[in-house]
């Protein structure tokens, strides 16, 4: 008889799965320093990874609840050793903090920024003082990485008779391609006593963060993002091309 | 976001709830085709159920001004309340938008 898989299933990449250029690339993209990293031959059972297939709130609380450092959802048909290959393993372990790997197509619609928010509270990093200002920025930067890098909509579409209409359709057009729609929303976190550090990863074609209006035009349909990521914020940071904003929250 | 309408003379209000944000632009639509009602002179975005807006929703109330003014129709912004407010004065939307609270 077959036996239903359990929709969350754990592994450990700290171990022995992490590459080392891959670990070399994403100290560089994160900036850790200030940020203990776990040696990787004392794997802590927060530092294992959960690997969660068809990944929706419930199933994501539910990873959380497990504590685990990374939670990654499968692609499409993926399974283990494809999810490794995947370009998700964007961290080193850091203790606290957690790593979620989300498709764009799942990422969607699923209001990340709540999520991780929640469980920032449940991990005890944010208060709620503070919890608007993180989830209006990690929102927001969450938002960018969704529609301007892995869907790659411009701003510009809005910006033409009519273009609200274009936009919409352009969202249905990107979110109906499998391979755009497989590609990675990763989020970071990690916090010590005086900081919160969330950086928000896409696989989008990246952009000139130094093109982004320091002020927006009053009237622009777009551009607000930065906008509000820069007030609230207490400093943010683009690397990677334009693929990583790291935010950074003193608390 | 959730929207419901209400017409009352020449008057049309849509009482909006929930969360406006980048991933509405198709009930935008449906939104926009309130506006084309016969005698329409004025339009009345209710906010006071909306918890949240994000950078895009913002982008959408000046789309509905926008598209209110080329119809001679006035758009009023109500009730914001809230995190809602906070994001509206932030962006200074009140500048280009009339906002009643």
């Amino acid at each position: 008889m077959d036996t239903i898989p359990s929709p969350l299933r754990p592994f450990c990449v700290v171990r022995d799965r992490v590459p080392a250029d891959m670990t070399a690339r994403v100290t560089a993209r994160f900036d850790v320093n200030g940020f203990e990293p776990v040696p990787s031959d004392a794997a802590p059972p927060w530092a294992d990874a959960l690997l969660v297939e068809r990944a929706d709130r419930d199933c994501l609380r539910e990873a959380f609840h497990r504590n685990p450092f990374l939670t990654v959802e499968l692609g499409e048909g993926g399974d283990e050793p494809a999810a490794l290959m995947e370009d998700w393993s964007g961290a080193p372990a850091v203790e606290p903090g957690f790593y979620l790997s989300l498709t764009t197509g799942t990422a969607y619609g699923l209001q990340c920024a709540v999520l991780v928010c929640d469980e920032l509270a449940r991990r005890g990093a944010l208060s709620a003082d503070h919890r608007a200002n993180v989830e209006m920025c990690l929102h927001e930067a969450i938002a960018n990485a969704i529609v301007h890098g892995n869907l790659g909509i411009s701003s510009a579409a809005k910006n033409q008779p009519d273009g609200y209409r274009v936009f919409g359709q352009l969202l249905r057009d990107r979110l109906g391609d499998p391979a755009i729609k497989r590609r990675r929303i990763d989020i970071f976190c990690r916090w010590n006593a005086t900081t919160i550090a969330i950086a928000v990863v896409d696989q989008g074609g990246g952009f000139d963060s130094g093109a982004t209006s320091p002020a927006s035009d009053g009237k622009a349909r777009s551009g607000r993002g930065f906008v509000f990521m820069r007030a609230l914020a207490s400093r943010v940071a683009v690397t990677d091309g334009g693929r990583c904003t790291v935010l950074h929250f003193d608390v | 976001m959730e929207f419901r309408s209400r017409v009352e003379q020449d008057t049309v209000e849509v009482q909006l709830s929930g969360r406006l944000e980048f991933t509405d632009h198709d009930r935008l639509r449906d939104i926009v085709e309130l506006l084309d009602g016969n005698g329409l002179r004025r339009f009345v975005l209710n906010l006071s159920a909306l918890d949240f807006i994000d950078s895009a929703g913002l982008g959408m109330l000046l789309i509905l001004q926008e598209e209110a003014e080329q119809r001679n129709i006035k758009l009023v912004v109500s009730g914001p309340r809230g995190d809602v407010k906070r994001s509206i004065d932030l962006a200074k939307i009140n500048e280009i938008v009339t906002i009643e609270q």
